[in-house]
């Protein structure tokens, strides 16, 4: 009989109001405002971060930033993790520089080639989750390190610079002050509000994040859904690699080596819960909006490195606090089962 | 002389429940005191009263007559009180003197001095003749075991008073005579001692006076047993009127076998398995804690593997990998007992949990679910059993646990279910909900639904049924006609299960 005491300590109108979704919106307001307060302060202080030029170079990293963040947060809605999207982008960057320079393959087709093999290394993460029973961490920790491997094996570590010059052209384009990238994110965003939000197969990996023993006595196929999320997951992550190729201009071993941590961050910081069950899209593009703006301020500063890094830290520390905080008060409203 | 300890007039609200209703109890020194009442009469509440676990809105807790208030488990431990939950709360990879001096482990230069603890942990081992070293990892013991060294720790604590939650359910019938043994040894030395049980021949056997629960209130108060039938408990447990209540009289119009199980047997455990259900009938499946009950209606949505055997659908054999297959392919729905852990994803809306078993079926185009098609698909559902709640949007989580069972209910009458298995439809509902669920339950089989009933509560089980297969150890032992008379039914269920329990210990002792 506890639970009703846990759960009726405001009464369920109320309780609507004031709670989960006046929350979430909160949540986006506040980094709305945060970023443009941030927007506001770096451009009164640094004229040049509004210039032309700048805004295209930061939106070209940021549309990455918000990409490789979609791809942690597809697998984080699952309450999963997924630390082999950097190593999965950096396959599928080499293997569009294979494609494009030794194999000769048109642009389109090398792309395609290259997404499917992001999107078969996630699925390979999902089928040893399920057939294992191991937490995703172990899996994907395994997996990051067996797929640069085995990357650094096939390419004997050369990086292709020799790519056509309408490849790397894509990176150049922009409408208005903005990088095509952008459209390109926020094309997948859009895309993926309507995967959570309205269909079936959203429904099913939130399902089976919140509560997976329930989702599958209730005929959610749970197993497939971890597999099929794995290789979303997958996919976007080769998708950000093929970016990255085209503005390096060049497929380099060495792609999504530091993309773990802004993984994490866009997500965490826009309200995704760590523990499985909610994500929010447009939350995780303000947290990599954030992140963009924040480190591109701090180099038009002249900080060094170092301290963006320390900075970034301490936001993912902000991050995780304000999730644990929030997973507290959700056991508080008794939402949260054992 | 004073009681060691008085409980007067505590009442304890949940919204929407009043758990406990001006509960009083008596506990004396040298003196075993029986608490009974039916799942959901507040025997849980007042433990967790006295335990400091919750605390009473009114009333007040008399310690040697003087009132006192617990702000936690700590103070009341403090204060002499131990309790002995239902569940183990050892750690398993601790030695049993580890796990009894768990929380002032004796410590020289700061290192934990083992020999010293196992010397301090011997005598009450010894009293509880437990004869076994000490040093022994406590996951190397039985259950029953396990239970002494809970009450050996709850000794050590110099507690006066102990509260023993059903600590018979899960042990043999050998065990639960040196268990009583003890007891009445521990009695004998001045404890004053409250056993909560459900099995009436030991509480007959064992106690001194006895307080019955029901509905919250106290239905008696501080009663000797001596005396008293086993009848007479029932009676004040379950009250006459609500005994035979007022669900009328059921014409069970029966169609043909809808779900039969062949000889099965199961990866859960379950061997040689066979039983029908018609459409229309009401089916129960009634055993003790542990027979393996839910775990044959999970067996049979796939969620444990068939062995072997067959599991037929309106005569046809029906395969079913997964309970997707279930669902999609034989329309059988099982609502868990387990509300929260299995039935109900509590963070999401009432719509996507009554959905879920149904977006396979609904979906447009490419797995869309546009424009409130989910809602117009199960609000009609929603409306039949009077879920409420402010609006299909709500989490789940705050509903009540009456209309939380309701949203678990609603989610397989939307996915059209033929046969519905039912485990504990009742627990943790309000008296009013359970009447509405029973009715339900009757009107969904009138329609025409093949219904397994599993239910733990006796007087449930006599309501509904038509008829009730009894299961012990993962085997059906005997199934008979219901005849809804509640002293007759309770005499034979429990028959056959101690019959079959104690044929279980000659086999094992023949081998």
């Amino acid at each position: 009989m506890l639970h009703v005491a846990e759960s009726g300590a405001t009464t369920p109108a109320a309780s609507w109001f004031s709670g989960a979704r006046l929350w979430r919106l909160a949540n986006a307001g506040g980094l709305l405002i945060l970023i443009i307060a941030l927007i506001a302060g770096i451009g009164i202080f640094i004229p040049s971060f509004l210039s032309p030029f700048n805004l295209f170079a930061l939106t070209r990293n940021l549309a990455v930033d918000i990409i490789i963040g979609f791809s942690m947060m597809t697998v984080l809605g699952l309450g999963h993790m997924n630390l082999a999207v950097g190593a999965i982008g950096a396959c599928a960057a080499m293997v569009t520089g294979f494609a494009l320079e030794r194999v000769g393959l048109p642009i389109p087709l090398a792309i395609i080639v290259a997404l499917l093999t992001g999107m078969v290394l996630g699925a390979i993460n999902g089928i040893l989750i399920v057939r294992t029973g191991l937490h995703s961490f172990v899996i994907t920790l395994a997996t990051a390190s067996l797929y640069f491997g085995l990357m650094f094996i096939l390419t004997k570590a050369e990086a292709f610079r020799n790519l056509p010059v309408d490849f790397s052209g894509l990176a150049k384009g922009r409408i208005g002050s903005f990088s095509n990238f952008l459209f390109v994110a926020l094309a997948l965003a859009i895309g993926l509000v309507a995967l959570f939000n309205y269909s079936q197969l959203g429904r099913q990996m939130l399902a089976t994040g919140a509560n997976s023993v329930a989702a599958g006595l209730s005929g959610v196929p749970v197993n497939r859904i971890v597999v099929i999320t794995h290789a979303l997951s997958g996919l976007l992550a080769a998708i950000a690699g093929v970016l990255v190729t085209a503005r390096l201009a060049s497929a380099l071993p060495s792609i999504g080596e530091d993309w773990l941590l802004p993984s994490f961050l866009a997500p965490l910081l826009g309200g995704t819960l760590l523990a499985g069950g909610y994500v929010s899209v447009v939350g995780a593009v303000l947290g990599a909006i954030l992140l963009s703006v924040l480190q591109n301020g701090l180099i038009l500063m002249n900080v060094s490195g170092f301290w963006i890094q320390f900075f970034l830290g301490l936001a993912l520390l902000a991050a995780v606090g304000i999730d644990r905080w929030r997973s507290v008060t959700a056991e508080r409203r008794g939402m949260v089962s054992r | 002389m004073t009681p060691l300890l008085e409980v007067r007039g505590a009442t304890k609200a949940f919204p929407g429940v009043k758990a406990l209703d001006g509960v009083n109890l008596t506990l004396r020194a040298g003196e075993i005191h029986a608490l009974v009442g039916e799942n959901g009469a507040g025997k849980s509440s007042l433990i967790k009263l006295l335990t400091g676990v919750l605390r009473q809105d009114e009333g007040e807790i008399r310690l040697n007559g003087e009132p006192v208030k617990f702000n936690s488990p700590h103070e009341s431990l403090a204060a002499g009180i131990a309790v002995v939950h239902q569940e183990r709360n050892l750690i398993p990879r601790y030695s049993i003197a580890e796990n009894m001096f768990l929380d002032r482990l004796p410590v020289r230069n700061g290192l934990v001095q083992h020999a010293q603890m196992r010397r301090e942990a011997q005598p009450w081992l010894d009293l509880l003749d437990l004869h076994i070293n000490p040093g022994t990892p406590v996951r190397y013991l039985s259950v029953a075991q396990m239970q002494l060294v809970e009450i050996g720790r709850a000794l050590s604590l110099d507690s006066k008073i102990l509260l023993l939650d059903e600590p018979t359910a899960s042990i043999s019938e050998h065990e639960v005579e040196r268990l009583l043994t003890i007891l009445r040894r521990l009695r004998d030395q001045g404890k004053a001692i409250l056993f909560v049980s459900h099995k009436l021949e030991e509480l007959t056997q064992l106690c001194d006076r006895i307080t019955v629960l029901r509905d919250g209130k106290n239905a008696c108060d501080d009663r000797p047993l001596k005396g008293m039938t086993k009848a007479d408990i029932v009676t004040l447990m379950v009250g006459r009127e609500s005994a035979v209540t007022d669900l009328g009289e059921r014409t069970a119009k029966l169609g043909e076998i809808r779900l039969a199980l062949r000889d099965l047997a199961t990866g859960a455990g379950h061997k040689g398995i066979n039983l029908d259900v018609r459409a229309g009938e009401v089916v129960g499946l009634y055993g003790l804690v542990g027979a393996g009950r839910s775990e044959l209606a999970k067996s049979i949505i796939g969620a444990y593997p068939v062995l072997s055997g067959r599991i037929e659908m309106e005569g046809r054999p029906a395969r079913i990998r997964a309970p997707l297959d279930a669902l999609r392919d034989w329309h059988i729905g099982y609502v868990s007992e387990d509300r929260k852990g299995e039935g109900l994803i509590l963070t999401q809306s009432v719509a996507r949990n009554t959905a879920i078993t149904v977006w396979h079926r609904i979906a447009k185009r490419l797995g869309f679910l546009w424009g409130g098609i989910e809602k117009a698909a199960i609000l009609p559902f929603v409306e039949r059993l009077n879920v409420k709640t402010p609006s299909l949007d709500q989490a789940v989580g705050n509903l009540s646990g009456g209309n939380q069972q309701k949203v678990s209910v609603a989610k397989w009458l939307a996915a059209d279910a033929r046969i519905l298995i039912i485990d504990e439809p009742t627990v943790g509902v309000d008296v009013r909900t359970k009447g509405y669920l029973h009715r339900l339950i009757w009107k969904l089989a009138e329609d025409g639904a093949a219904i397994l009933l599993i239910s733990s509560e006796l007087s449930e089980m006599v309501q509904l049924a038509d008829r009730i297969y009894v299961m012990n150890d993962y085997r059906i032992i005997t199934e008979m006609p219901n005849s809804r008379q509640y002293d007759e039914m309770s005499d034979r269920l429990m028959t056959a299960i101690h019959r079959d329990n104690d044929a279980r210990t000659q086999s094992a002792a023949a081998e």
